[in-house]
């Protein structure tokens, strides 16, 4: 008997030793036996990882559709759609739903007039347009009659919600915001209605405010307008070149029969995926999820785009003049979020430019002094398809964009002559480690992230091998993928040169 | 929790039962699990011998160590002249090195194992924060205590941080959100105010070493030193560490004074900003706000959720949800607690809509007055406050770092605990009132950022008076400051010119002066070399001039007589006429001229300016500029501060050599007819040596030939 037990205790030693943390090792297990999984009937896909240090619960809905799936003509629709879905249903946000449904037809149909009329241009009827313009009025002031603003966010708001928003990327929309822990049900009531029935209501207004979001981020905004122009540049295929919040003449064009429509295509809830961290019990969350979101009907997995972006033939670059200072922005191809090389250039911008020890930091920022601010990232714009691995420089006054461009080159081609130092490439896993482990700690930063890597990965598992892959690599992997990422032809740059005003 | 649903409720909920498919929910009908009572971690307290205070609460969830510290110093304390200095002190305490390590050799020290140590000061306080795995723990606050104790203020990265200060200012026009924040907060608070000021090209560079260590050493000491620590640590372990890295840290130093009072007027104004690379227009409008400390502060945060704070708010849904003006709109009235916060309602709209978006503003602060908030609005506003209580606690940071606060501001540690029982009470007649005593719509500060040429109306029009358009131009390195035409200032500025005139001769003697006959060498500084030339000069008061150069064998003549004349045409050696130009060019000459100056101090043409003291050649000099009647500038004198006699000169002027300013110093004074005169002056243009005149011969009130000013043949 004292044997066996001796023997068990020896094989749960050696065992254990297995999980000993290395120098840059991190035991993930005790967080991942934290969550579980499950996927209803319909498809919807539900992560849940516990956490009792306070009574809040955060909450994550991911939906797999990004701008990479607007329509051609309607740039943006996804995240107009976004903006749609905190409207309300079919029971919040109205005072009568029936009447508003009667009056939203209206709307619609007499909206869809008056754009096919308008669209005939010099050839239009301007008498025609002039009636339809003031039946349009009519007909939006009196579905307006029936609505009751801001339903969602002010129930959510008086049930204790904090930090109620969503963001639509390219390859992503996601809705998030953060309760008490005694208000489980009230979220799966609420988020689960508004995927099942929608209400598109004040379309035509928030289309409006969509108009106005853009003209802040982008048309009034330096770095929004070289962003735009960059990227357009960067792709001339993949939608990865056209703006997540679309291009003005579109967002002027949607109609609510058209984001209707994506959002029927796009919102199946096969499709969304939810992450919930907090303090909650994974037992309640199933039954309350298989009642509220197991009426969502099932709908077949959307067709994606399969564009892929070719290959550059050369450098491509676009100069702004703007009153604005300099900014520089130069990209790279690289492949997506999930290919076998990502590690290695993961470790790259890292090294190139991310800290006060970067390479581009010491050289433009400490030693020259020719940069105010250098930074380097990958996966920019987007992760889900092939994407870019870039860096930014802002001149600091008096100095250039070709000076800083020209650091930047150097530093570059040292990373692909050189090997960096086994030294330099421990320090860049420690700084993921700690990097990974401080991310753990905010609940809803993990509830984007666990979504995130089940949707892109297939399995939120994969967050937290995310160090292991960083661990594996090499300074010969480094150089590699500098010399086969980092060429000219693959190159794309855009600045703003200050205008002589 | 039950919920209670008044009868209007539910009649509504049986309305909207008998049109509901049988699957959608109604969320008025759930039911809640009552929420466990709040339980706020426990935070232990020490102070240490010096003065240190710590507050310590213990996490072992991660294998994390997090400090913040408090240092109670800010930029309010730095010299007016210097702005910029508790930034970049805060920086380079960080960045310059300490008496171990270098900025650099910290840097990989850190980055090498993920650790963050910064350091900052702020307006009103000033800090560090770490963050590090919980192994690193030593390493931490090793760096903590250097970076705090003991920074050396490294020249290299005291220029690195000058360098990013100016490209920051060079920066500060290209976004319209951050002008206009900014450019608010001084018409608030004023342009001056520490809560509004900003640094300046000119003030950068005056910051020196010596400026930063001073700083650092006056306020950084223990007693203005607060610690919080959370995360993985044993207490016992820590507190041994943190006497081994801060026990010996003596306590010295003063008091650090209390930031100022604000100044402040109710008054409605509208304020111009042109921005024209932007199709879309900011627009704040506000006044003054409040304390934390003021009675009715718990009904003015609900009144701020109701009017501004989110979804569902007032502003939210007129100006953005149903009129589409805006995406980015809130109201909020805010309140600090050592000086009064700003009552802020914001919103950018496109250009085409900007009078349209102010005005809706205005109407929906007008509304709040008279408007009470209606049950749903309360329900928002009041219970969202209540309901979400419970995330003020929900991270051991906010917790631990908000009662260091509490503790430096002596505010009660329930203070929020208070503040929730004053929320639970308030109604909305609570709501009309704050919004009544505090809301002043009559008397707003609107600020407009954006292209004013494509505006639906013109601001003049909004009904608020004139427009005031602020200039943000960067003023360069070299900008004067702005010369204070105050009533004290004239009178000083009059009591030194009657002392000069006094020193110079008196002004009876000057009044006598009716000609002047000059003769002397102009030598001139010409790239390197210098060039003699005779000079000869008559004037007779009070508009007859003449005078010769003869340079190279050339005589060049200006004779004036009256309001023409005749002149030496530099290029064919030819007389011709005195041009309109040149007559006016002759009268600025003039009044330039000290006889003149004197001679009128009675009666001036001028207004004399006191501008203070200063330095010429290391002779203490006092400062007065000349001015005329429409405050345009003249010229500047300085005068020996204990004789009064004249020093030098300085005006613009427009020279064959260039245009700029001239510094005139005068020197070996001479007595004629009574009066003081220099017979030696030289010129700089521009920094640069223009030319020097030595006069050999000075006669007042001579004899004077007829034809002196009749054309020459």
């Amino acid at each position: 008997m004292v044997r066996s037990v001796t023997h068990v205790f020896v094989l749960l030693v050696c065992l254990s030793l297995l999980y000993v943390t290395t120098v840059s090792g991190f035991d993930f297990s005790e967080l991942e036996n934290s969550v579980t999984e499950f996927t209803l009937e319909n498809g919807l896909k539900i992560v849940v990882l516990e956490r009792h240090e306070a009574p809040v619960i955060s909450f994550v809905t991911w939906a797999n559709v990004g701008a990479v799936d607007d329509p051609k003509g309607y740039t943006g629709l996804s995240h107009m759609f976004e903006h749609m879905a905190f409207k309300g249903t079919t029971t919040l946000g109205t005072k009568d739903i029936k009447k508003e449904r009667q009056l939203i037809a209206v709307e619609d149909s007499v909206f869809l007039e008056l754009r096919a009329e308008r669209k005939k241009g010099r050839l239009a009827d301007s008498a025609k347009i002039k009636a339809l313009e003031a039946a349009y009025d009519e007909a939006r002031d009196a579905s307006y009659e029936y609505v009751v603003p801001n339903e969602l966010g002010n129930v959510v708001e008086r049930e204790g919600g904090v930090g109620l928003n969503a963001g639509t990327g390219y390859d992503l929309t996601v809705y998030f915001m953060n309760f008490p822990s005694n208000r489980l049900e009230l979220w799966m009531s609420l988020e689960s209605e508004r995927f099942l029935n929608p209400v598109l209501r004040e379309m035509y207004k928030e289309r409006d405010v969509v108009a106005e979001e853009r003209r802040m981020r982008t048309d009034s905004n330096p770095f929004g307008r070289l962003l735009e122009e960059f990227l357009a540049v960067a792709f001339k295929a993949h939608p990865y070149g056209i703006p997540v919040i679309g291009h003005m003449s579109d967002i002027q064009n949607y109609s609510r029969p058209a984001a209707r429509a994506q959002f029927e295509k796009y919102y199946g809830p096969s499709n969304l995926t939810v992450a919930i961290v907090g303090d909650v019990k994974p037992k309640d969350v199933k039954k309350l999820a298989e009642k509220y979101w197991g009426s969502l009907p099932y709908r077949p997995a959307p067709e994606r785009i399969a564009t892929v972006e070719p290959e550059q033939l050369g450098e491509r670059r676009v100069v702004l003049e703007d009153p604005s200072q300099p900014i520089y922005l130069v990209g790279w191809h690289i492949p997506e979020g999930t290919h076998p090389d990502r590690p290695a250039l993961e470790a790259l911008v890292d090294h190139l430019g991310q800290g006060r020890t970067s390479l581009l930091y010491k050289n433009l920022v400490k030693e020259k002094k020719i940069a105010m601010q250098v930074a380097a990232f990958a996966g920019f714009p987007g992760d889900k398809y092939p994407t870019l691995v870039a860096a930014f420089a802002m001149a600091a006054s008096g100095h250039t964009n070709e000076e800083c461009e020209t650091e930047i080159f150097k530093e570059v081609e040292k990373l692909k002559n050189e090997l960096i130092s086994e030294e330099d490439l421990d320090k860049i896993k420690a700084r993921t480690k700690a990097t990974l482990i401080n991310q753990l700690d905010d609940n809803q930063g993990l509830a984007l992230q666990l979504a995130g890597y089940q949707v892109f990965w297939g399995d939120w598992r994969e967050l937290f091998q995310e160090l292991d892959r960083i661990n594996a690599v090499t300074a010969e992997d480094v150089q590699h993928v500098a010399k086969k990422y980092l060429t000219k032809k693959n190159r794309v740059v855009g600045l703003i040169n200050t205008e002589e005003s | 929790m039950r919920r209670n649903i008044t009868l209007i409720m539910l009649f509504a909920l049986v309305l909207a039962l008998m049109t509901l498919s049988a699957n959608a929910q109604d969320v008025e009908k759930l039911k809640f699990p009552k929420l466990s009572e709040l339980k706020v971690p426990e935070i232990d307290r020490v102070t240490m011998d010096n003065g240190i205070r710590l507050y310590l609460l213990e996490d072992k969830s991660l294998p994390l160590f997090h400090v913040s510290v408090r240092v109670n110093c800010g930029s309010h304390l730095e010299p007016e002249d210097k702005i910029g200095l508790a930034d970049i002190c805060g920086t380079v305490m960080r960045t310059g090195g300490t008496a171990k390590w270098t900025g650099d050799e910290i840097d990989e020290l850190l980055e090498g194992v993920g650790a963050s140590v910064e350091t900052y000061i702020g307006t009103l306080s000033g800090g560090a924060r770490v963050n590090v795995l919980s192994e690193y723990t030593d390493l931490g606050l090793e760096v903590l205590s250097e970076v705090l104790r003991r920074p050396v203020f490294e020249e290299d990265k005291i220029e690195l941080a000058k360098v990013q200060e100016r490209s920051a200012i060079a920066r500060r026009n290209d976004d319209p959100q951050q002008i206009t924040f900014r450019e608010y907060r001084k018409i608030i608070y004023g342009a001056n105010s520490p809560y509004a000021r900003h640094s300046e090209y000119a003030t950068i560079n005056s910051i020196t070493r010596d400026d930063l260590v001073a700083f650092h050493k006056t306020y950084f000491h223990p007693q203005n030193v607060q610690i919080a620590v959370w995360g993985d640590f044993d207490k016992t372990a820590l507190l041994s560490k943190i006497d081994e890295f801060f026990g010996d840290w003596e306590r010295t130093g003063e008091p650090v004074s209390k930031p100022p009072k604000v100044d402040y007027e109710y008054q409605s104004k509208v304020y111009y900003i042109k921005k024209t690379d932007v199709n879309q227009s900011n627009i704040v409008m506000g006044h003054i706000g409040g304390l934390l400390t003021d009675d009715d502060y718990a009904d003015r945060i609900v009144m701020n959720n109701i009017l501004g704070g989110s979804f569902g708010s007032r502003l939210f849904n007129s100006v953005r949800s149903r009129e589409g003006l805006a995406y980015a709109v809130f109201g909020v009235y805010t309140a600090n607690i050592m000086y009064p916060g700003v009552f802020y309602n914001y919103a950018s709209t496109k250009s085409e809509t900007t009078a349209k978006t102010v005005q809706e503003v205005i109407k929906e602060i007008k509304r709040i007055q008279t408007d009470p908030p209606n049950d749903s609005e309360m329900r928002m506003g009041k219970d969202g406050y209540l309901n979400s209580f419970v995330f003020k606690f929900d991270t051991k940071q906010e917790v631990v770092t908000r009662l260091m606060n509490y503790d430096f501001y002596g505010l009660p540690e329930d203070f929020l605990f208070q503040e929730k029982e004053n929320v639970e009470k308030v109604t909305p007649n609570n709501v009309i009132a704050a919004a009544k005593n505090n809301l002043h719509p009559d008397a707003l500060h609107i600020l407009v950022v954006g292209k004013g040429e494509d505006f639906d109306m013109p601001l003049e029009q909004l009904g608020f008076g004139l427009v005031d358009t602020i200039d943000i131009t960067i003023p360069s390195a070299e900008e004067k400051k702005e010369l204070a035409i105050t009533p004290e200032n004239l009178k000083k500025g009059m009591e030194v010119l009657q002392k000069a005139v006094e020193a110079h001769g008196g002004l009876e003697n000057f009044k006598k002066v009716n000609s002047i006959s000059i003769k002397g060498t102009y030598l001139l500084s010409v790239r390197g070399t210098e060039i003699p030339i005779a000079i000869e000069w008559l004037r007779v008061l009070p508009d007859k001039n003449k005078s010769v150069m003869s340079v190279m064998g050339q005589k060049i003549m200006q004779i004036r007589n009256g309001n023409s004349g005749w002149k030496t045409d530099q290029m064919t050696m030819e007389l011709t006429a005195m041009t309109e130009e040149d007559i006016a060019d002759d009268k600025k000459n003039w009044n330039r001229s000290t006889i003149h100056i004197f001679a009128s101090s009675d009666n001036p043409y001028y207004q004399a300016v006191y501008d203070g003291t200063g330095k010429v050649n290391e002779m203490p000099v006092t400062y007065m500029e000349l001015v005329d009647k429409d405050d345009a500038p003249l010229c500047r004198l300085a005068f020996n501060s204990e004789t009064y006699e004249l020093v030098g000169k300085f005006y613009y002027d427009e020279t064959p050599l260039g245009a700029g300013t001239i510094e005139e110093t005068v020197s070996n004074f001479s007595q004629i007819s009574g009066v003081k005169l220099p017979m030696t002056t030289v010129r700089f243009l521009n920094d640069q040596k223009m030319s020097q005149t030595d006069i050999a011969e000075f006669i007042i009130n001579g004899e004077i030939p007829p034809d002196a000013f009749a054309k020459p043949e």
